[in-house]
C-alpha cells in the first residue's frame, strides 16, 4: 500500500499548494482557502515531530492560513479568529497520518487520507454522504453519482474510490436501496 | 422436597437474581471456542485474499470483504497463519518478548486465527497479556456523566468533580433526546472548569452526535456501533464502508473517535450465525482496525448480561479487550454496564483490567449515583468512589481515579455550576437561578436539584442549534461573565483539534495540555523493573495515597 499512500499524499499536497475555490456556496464551515505554506512539499513527518502542537506550532495553521499560537481569547472575543478557523486542515491531517504510519499504523494513515479530503467539503454534504452509505439508501447509480462528485467537484478521489466500492459490493451483497 | 436451609439461605444472596444459562452453540450462547465457529485459514493469490477462516470469495459476506481488503496486513499473513497458535499466546505472556514485535504477528492474522491465539490463555495469563498489550504505557479510565432530568446544572457540577477525580474522559447522553445540545455544553463547560484537557463526549444518534462535534460541543465520540455478523450490522444502520466513512468524517473535523463492540450484541439482536461470541467480536475488532480507526470501546458493555451469564464468559470478556490491544487499537474496556446484584461479582466483573491497566479500565464509571445514569447504571458509580480509591492504595495500582477532599468538591462543584450559569446567560438559554447553583454543589442526585421548565429548555435547545451557535459563542458567553480560565480551557481545546495530536492511538491530555499518547507514551512493558508502575509515577500515588478517611498516628489525640 505504500505507493498508494505516497501517490494519495501527493496529490492532496498538490491540492494544498494549487487551486483554493472548492466552495460551493452551501456553507461557510469549510470551503475556505486551504494554506499554501512551503512547508508542504518539505519533510515527511515522522513520530519524533509529535506532538505537533509542542514541536511544530509554527506549522500548523488554520484553514484561513492563521498560526495556531493566533487562536488567543482575545482573537476570538474580537472576532479576529472564528469558529471557522477552529478547524484542522488537510494538511495537518496529512502529516497526523505520516506521523501514525511511523507508528506503525498505516491504516490510520489511509482514514486520515479520506479525512484530509473531507476538510474540504461543507458539514451538511459530509452528513448526507455518510446517510448515502447506509444500508438500503442509495441505489447503485446514486453512489456513483457521488464518487463523481466527490472527484470532479471535491477533488477527493480517495474517497471517490471508497464510494465506488461501495457501489459494486452493495449491489452483490443487497443493501442498495429497494434491496430490503 | 425438604429444604435444606444453607441453600435457602445460599439462594437469598444477591448473585441469585443475577441470570445464568447454559450454553447453546448454535443461537451464539458461547464465549469462545463455538463448535460452528470456522477454522482459522487464509489464501492470497496475486496480492488478494481468496479465502478467509474457511470461506471462499464467493462467498464472502460484506464483512469477509471488508476484512479481506482492509482488515490485516496480506504480506505476512500465509506465514503467521501457519504459526502454532499456542506458541503466540506464550509470546503474549512472556515478558521477554516487546509488544512491538507482537504486533507484526497479530495485525497479519484472520479473525479465526486471533480467536484460537486468545482462547489459548488462562485468565491470568490475560491480565499478564493486557498488561504488555495495552498500547498507552500510563493506564486512565473514563467516566458517565448523566442524569434522568438531563439537568445542565447537575451535569456541569458533576463533571467538574469528576475531572478533579482524575476521569480524563467524560460521556454524558440523554434521558431526551432533544436536550442533546445542552448535555454536550454542560459537559465541557463543567469538565474543563475541573480540569482543562479533558475531553469529552455526548452518545446520540450517529449523524446528530456529529453535527454535534461540528460545532465543537464534543471533542470525541465512541458510541459507533460496529457488529459481527452481516444482519445485525444492517439492523443497526450501518455497513463496515458507511462506518469506515464516518471515521474519516470524524477525523476531517478534528474530532478523536472510536468503534464501539462487545460480545452478546449479536445475540441480542437475534443473528449469531451459531458463532461464538469472542469469534464474532474478533471480527468486529478487525473492521475497526481497518477502518483506521485508532480505538475501540469493547467487553461486553451493554451487552455484558450475556457474557456474564455463560461459562467462561468473564475470560471472554477480558479476551476481547486483550485481542483490541495486541492489534494495536486503543481499548476503552467496558467495565461499564451494570452487571451483577452482588457486590462480589461487580469486583470480579472489572478486576483483570483493573490490575492490568487499560487505556481507560472502565468506558463508563458512573460519575452520577447509578440511579442517575441513563446509560441504565454502572457497574460501579460514585458511591463507590472510596471503596476503589482503597483498592488503588491496597494494590499500588493507577486505576485512574484519586481521593478528593469534600472542601475540594464543593469548591469545584460550585464552579462549575456557576460556569454554565453563565454560558446559559451569555447564549440566551433559559435561565439557571442561584438556587440551581446552590442544589448542584451540595447535592448528590436530581432529586436534591429545584425542577427546570423542560419544554422550555428543550425548546431553547432546538433554538441554539436553529442559530447556528458554535463554540466560538461559548467561549465568549464565559469570557464575558469572568470566566477567562474556563474560556482559556475552551479555548485551548478548540486549538488541539487545530492540531490534530489527539486523533493519534490512545490519546488524552494531562492538565497543561500536554498530549499523551501510545505515540509518545508507548507501552514499555517488560516485566519487572519496565512499564508503568504507579509508585514511580510520584505525584499520582502521592494523591491515591492521601485518602481523607485514613488516621494520621503521628498526630492522634487520645
Amino acid at each position: 500500500m505504500s505507493e498508494v499512500d505516497e501517490l494519495v499524499s501527493k496529490i492532496l499536497s498538490q491540492l494544498n499548494n494549487g487551486d483554493s475555490s472548492q466552495s460551493t456556496g452551501t456553507t461557510t464551515a469549510s470551503s475556505v482557502t486551504p494554506t499554501s505554506s512551503p512547508a508542504n512539499s518539505g519533510k515527511t513527518f515522522d513520530k519524533g515531530d509529535y506532538p505537533l502542537f509542542r514541536k511544530h506550532p509554527d506549522d500548523v495553521k488554520t484553514p484561513t492560513g492563521k498560526a495556531v499560537s493566533d487562536i488567543t481569547l482575545d482573537n476570538v472575543v474580537s472576532g479576529k479568529v472564528d469558529s471557522k478557523d477552529l478547524r484542522i486542515t488537510a494538511n495537518t491531517l496529512r502529516r497526523q497520518g505520516e506521523i501514525a504510519a511511523s507508528a506503525g499504523r498505516p491504516a490510520i494513515q489511509r482514514n486520515f487520507q479520506r479525512a484530509a479530503e473531507l476538510t474540504k467539503i461543507p458539514d451538511d454534504k459530509v452528513l448526507s454522504f455518510y446517510n448515502a452509505l447506509r444500508p438500503f439508501r442509495s441505489s447503485k447509480q446514486d453512489l456513483l453519482d457521488i464518487a463523481k462528485q466527490l472527484r470532479d467537484t471535491y477533488h477527493a478521489p480517495v474517497c471517490a474510490n471508497w464510494f465506488e466500492e461501495a457501489a459494486g459490493n452493495y449491489e452483490i451483497s443487497k443493501k442498495l436501496k429497494g434491496d430490503n | 422436597m425438604k429444604r435444606q436451609k444453607r441453600f435457602e439461605k445460599l439462594e437469598k444472596r444477591p448473585v441469585h437474581l443475577d441470570g445464568f444459562v447454559k450454553e447453546w452453540d448454535d443461537e451464539g450462547l458461547v464465549a469462545m471456542e463455538g463448535k460452528n465457529d470456522p477454522k482459522p485459514s487464509v489464501k492470497v493469490e496475486n496480492g488478494v485474499v481468496t479465502e478467509l477462516d474457511g470461506k471462499k470469495k464467493a462467498d464472502f459476506d460484506l464483512i469477509d470483504k471488508y476484512i479481506a481488503e482492509y482488515g490485516f496486513n496480506i504480506d505476512k499473513a500465509e506465514e503467521v497463519m501457519a504459526m502454532d497458535s499456542t506458541k503466540i499466546a506464550k509470546m503474549l505472556v512472556d515478558p521477554n518478548v516487546p509488544r512491538s514485535e507482537i504486533v507484526k504477528l497479530t495485525t497479519a492474522m484472520t479473525p479465526a486465527k486471533a480467536e484460537e491465539v486468545i482462547s489459548k490463555l488462562n485468565f491470568g495469563e490475560m491480565i499478564m497479556a493486557v498488561q504488555k498489550m495495552r498500547p498507552r504505557r500510563t493506564p486512565a479510565t473514563q467516566c458517565h456523566i448523566t442524569n434522568t432530568r438531563d439537568n445542565p446544572v447537575e451535569i456541569a457540577a458533576d463533571a467538574a468533580e469528576a475531572s478533579l477525580r482524575g476521569f480524563p474522559e467524560q460521556e454524558t447522553t440523554t434521558a431526551i433526546a432533544r436536550y442533546a445540545p445542552l448535555n454536550a455544553i454542560s459537559i465541557m463547560v463543567g469538565s474543563q472548569t475541573g480540569r482543562p484537557g479533558v475531553i469529552t463526549q455526548c452518545s446520540v444518534e450517529e449523524s446528530e452526535e456529529l453535527s454535534l462535534g461540528m460545532r465543537g460541543f464534543t471533542a470525541y465520540a465512541e458510541t459507533i456501533s460496529v457488529y459481527g455478523t452481516d444482519r445485525v450490522f444492517t439492523d443497526g444502520d450501518d455497513t463496515p464502508w458507511s462506518k469506515g466513512f464516518l471515521a474519516s468524517c470524524y477525523a476531517s473535523r478534528g474530532l478523536k473517535m472510536r468503534f464501539t463492540s462487545g460480545a452478546g450484541s449479536e445475540v441480542m439482536m437475534g443473528y449469531t450465525e451459531g458463532k461464538s461470541m469472542l469469534y464474532l467480536e474478533a471480527r468486529c475488532i478487525f473492521i475497526t482496525k481497518g477502518s483506521g480507526v485508532q480505538g475501540l470501546q469493547n467487553g461486553g458493555v451493554s451487552c455484558i448480561g450475556i457474557p456474564g451469564a455463560v461459562p467462561s464468559g468473564l475470560r471472554e470478556v477480558l479476551g476481547e479487550n486483550l485481542l483490541c490491544m495486541m492489534i494495536d487499537v486503543e481499548c476503552a474496556s467496558g467495565c461499564d454496564q451494570a452487571f451483577s446484584h452482588s457486590d462480589i461479582r461487580r469486583t470480579e466483573r472489572m478486576i483483570g483490567q483493573f490490575i492490568a491497566g487499560t487505556d481507560y479500565i472502565s468506558s463508563g464509571y458512573a460519575a452520577e449515583e447509578n440511579r442517575d445514569n441513563t446509560f441504565a447504571g454502572s457497574n460501579m458509580d460514585v458511591l463507590d468512589y472510596d471503596d476503589y480509591c482503597s483498592m488503588e492504595r491496597d494494590l499500588s495500582i493507577n486505576g485512574g481515579i484519586v481521593p478528593i477532599h469534600e472542601e475540594d468538591a464543593i469548591k469545584i462543584r460550585n464552579k462549575g455550576a456557576k460556569a454554565i450559569q453563565a454560558v446559559f446567560d451569555g447564549l440566551g438559554l433559559p435561565k439557571i437561578t442561584d438556587e440551581e447553583v446552590e442544589a448542584a454543589t451540595y447535592g448528590s442526585n436530581s432529586d436534591d436539584m429545584p425542577k427546570r421548565d423542560m419544554v422550555q429548555d428543550m425548546k431553547a435547545a432546538q433554538d441554539l442549534m436553529d442559530r447556528g451557535t458554535t463554540i466560538s459563542d461559548v467561549i465568549k458567553a464565559l469570557y464575558d461573565h469572568d470566566f477567562k480560565d474556563v474560556a482559556e480551557a475552551v479555548l485551548k481545546l478548540a486549538q488541539q483539534k487545530v492540531c490534530g495530536d489527539y486523533l493519534q492511538t490512545s490519546a488524552i491530555f494531562d492538565g497543561d495540555w500536554n498530549c499523551i499518547s501510545a505515540v509518545n507514551d508507548t507501552n514499555d512493558y517488560m516485566g519487572p523493573g519496565t512499564g508503568y508502575r504507579l509508585w514511580e509515577d510520584k505525584p499520582q500515588w502521592d494523591k491515591i495515597k492521601d485518602i481523607p478517611w485514613a488516621m494520621d498516628p503521628q498526630h492522634m489525640d487520645f
